[in-house]
């Protein structure tokens, strides 16, 4: 099943998005984040430090949510956007020379992603030695424009 | 310096009962209730002894038993105090210091109160009030009965003035945190946890005068001494209340953080059940203490909140032309869903915060109060719209790509 049209331009046309994890005892971590959206593989990719809260709360509980929407502060029925929920999948971290060719290239892509797409904040910053790429996998999607609201569960053997 | 405050932070009396078997082997609240013990026993053997009078048996019990009460509340301040985390805040530290240091002075100025009640305190009952003592004790008490009497009478008379002490003290130490706090910068403050201990013990101290009405039975007879004890009272519950009241008011939240929960207009609220997060913005809104968002009662993260209260709740100021400019608050904690019993008790509160969401978000509670909304979106204050606080036990900030975690 495809994102929707509207979900999908949400994705594409912002850069912040605010990812949600939980530990083991259900407490809520927050934070924002940058992020790619892969239309291909339909998933959301965002790097992180593998030292950082969110991570340590992914191993714990892999299912996390992401909001990525416009905000207006003067009317609300300009308020626009997805959030997203799903598993997260961190990727595996070695030194670059035990990595699969796979999982290199998928490093390649979201970096050269990240890079268009951040090219004003990032430049030419490389990679940190501590940083993971962690990929949602879509499970379920909710949109909303103003006061209205639309969703799409998408079946995990797609 | 050093030495002295993080040494024992005792009174006097406190120092010297403490040394003492067997009250120097219990923990003070069991010393406390020792000595309570001891002193009846020791009142109700002299007064069987010297064949007293019911009535003075009980006159006895009644000042041993705000003495002790008294000491339980006037305690408490060692103890807190001593497990105060230092302020984040260089001005406020010293402050505080110097509030423990005179407070705890090695030169014990504590007692010098107390003496200045004790003093005239008795030559009134010798010279002029010798009905007072005959009410008491009797015609020509016996010379060690005087002696238990004086000592009752110094226990309280130590301990009135411990009470107009901490809370002079108190409120001079509100009044300066409260200004010193004005000029704070960046990330500069006293945590929360601390505040709200700081406002306790005012609130004990207010209630350590009202508990002095407890005496006026002593004095039934004596219209000058219950006019005294009320004057007392009035002074140190109305001195307390006030010092509790400007600690209230002292921000918890460092400028940084203040400012950008202040500014900002949106937040995005994460909680989580069994596993399953969910994250959406909410419109909120900050009265200087507390911070509130507002949701309808149909909202998943309502539901969700129900059954688990956990909340990260995120306020962030975003800058795409240069991420230095960007900074993100994150609290974690609680949260408290106002329902209907809270109104008859919080009404001011709930209408106060309304109001500020009215004047924050005028646009948002024009279009929300139209009926051609969805049921779940229509604004009929408090009813259909609840409001919920954000009771943070954990403050992460960032600031550029830095994070900095803030004591609360």
């Amino acid at each position: 099943m495809k994102i929707p049209v509207e979900m999908r331009n949400i994705l594409y046309g912002n850069y912040f998005g605010y990812v949600c994890t939980s530990d083991r005892n259900d407490q809520p971590h927050l934070t924002p984040v940058f992020f790619v959206y892969d239309e291909h593989s339909q998933k959301i990719f965002f790097i992180t430090n593998d030292k950082s809260k969110k991570i340590k709360n992914i191993t714990e509980n892999p299912n996390v949510s992401i909001t990525v929407d416009i905000r207006d502060p003067v009317n609300p029925f300009n308020n626009e956007g997805v959030m997203a929920q799903g598993t997260a999948t961190i990727t595996e971290k070695a030194p670059i020379y035990f990595l699969s060719e796979e999982t290199l290239q998928l490093y390649y892509d979201i970096y050269m992603e990240f890079k268009s797409k951040y090219e004003k904040v990032i430049e030419n910053k490389p990679l940190g030695e501590n940083d993971v790429i962690v990929q949602i996998n879509i499970e379920k999607m909710v949109y909303w424009r103003g006061p209205h609201f639309k969703s799409v569960i998408f079946r995990k053997d797609e | 310096m050093d030495n002295t405050t993080k040494k024992e932070m005792k009174w006097i009396y406190e120092e010297i009962v403490g040394r003492i078997p067997p009250f120097s082997l219990v923990s003070y609240q069991y010393s406390i209730l020792l000595q309570l013990f001891f002193l009846l026993v020791i009142g109700l053997t002299l007064g069987f002894i010297f064949n007293l009078k019911t009535v003075s048996l009980l006159y006895g019990s009644l000042a041993i038993l705000v003495a002790v009460s008294w000491s339980l509340l006037i305690l408490q301040l060692g103890p807190t105090l001593r497990k105060f985390r230092a302020p984040l805040s260089k001005d406020e530290n010293e402050l505080l210091e110097r509030y423990k240091g005179i407070l705890f002075h090695r030169n014990h100025y504590e007692a010098i109160p107390g003496i200045a009640i004790f003093i005239p305190f008795m030559l009134y009952l010798f010279y002029f009030g010798p009905d007072l003592l005959e009410n008491w004790l009797g015609k020509n008490p016996h010379i060690i009965l005087l002696l238990f009497v004086s000592l009752l009478i110094w226990d309280i008379c130590y301990r009135m003035g411990l009470g107009i002490w901490t809370s002079v003290l108190a409120l001079w130490r509100s009044l300066r945190l409260k200004k010193i706090a004005e000029k704070r910068t960046e990330l500069e403050h006293t945590p929360y946890t601390e505040l709200r201990s700081l406002r306790r013990l005012d609130i004990n101290n207010a209630f350590f005068g009202i508990i002095s009405l407890l005496l006026i039975p002593l004095f039934k007879s004596d219209n000058f001494l219950i006019t005294i004890i009320f004057i007392f009272m009035v002074f140190i519950t109305l001195i307390s209340v006030i010092s509790a009241y400007i600690v209230s008011k002292v921000p918890w939240l460092p400028p940084d953080i203040y400012n950008l929960v202040n500014e900002s207009s949106f937040a995005y609220i994460g909680t989580s059940l069994r596993g399953i997060t969910h994250v959406t913005p909410v419109v909120y809104v900050f009265d200087g203490q507390k911070i509130f968002f507002n949701t309808s009662k149909e909202a998943k993260k309502l539901k969700t909140l129900r059954k688990n209260k956990k909340v990260a709740f995120l306020i962030d100021k975003r800058d795409m032309s240069n991420i230095y400019e960007n900074k993100a608050v994150l609290f974690t904690g609680e949260t408290k869903i106002y329902g209907v019993f809270d109104v008859p008790l919080r009404l001011i509160n709930m209408l106060s915060t309304l109001h500020l969401f009215i004047k924050k978000y005028p646009e948002y509670t024009r279009k929300y109060s139209t009926s051609e909304l969805p049921k779940a979106w229509q604004l009929t204050p408090i009813i259909s719209r609840i409001l919920v606080e954000v009771k943070p036990a954990k403050i992460i900030y960032w600031r550029g790509a830095k994070q900095i975690s803030v004591p609360v």
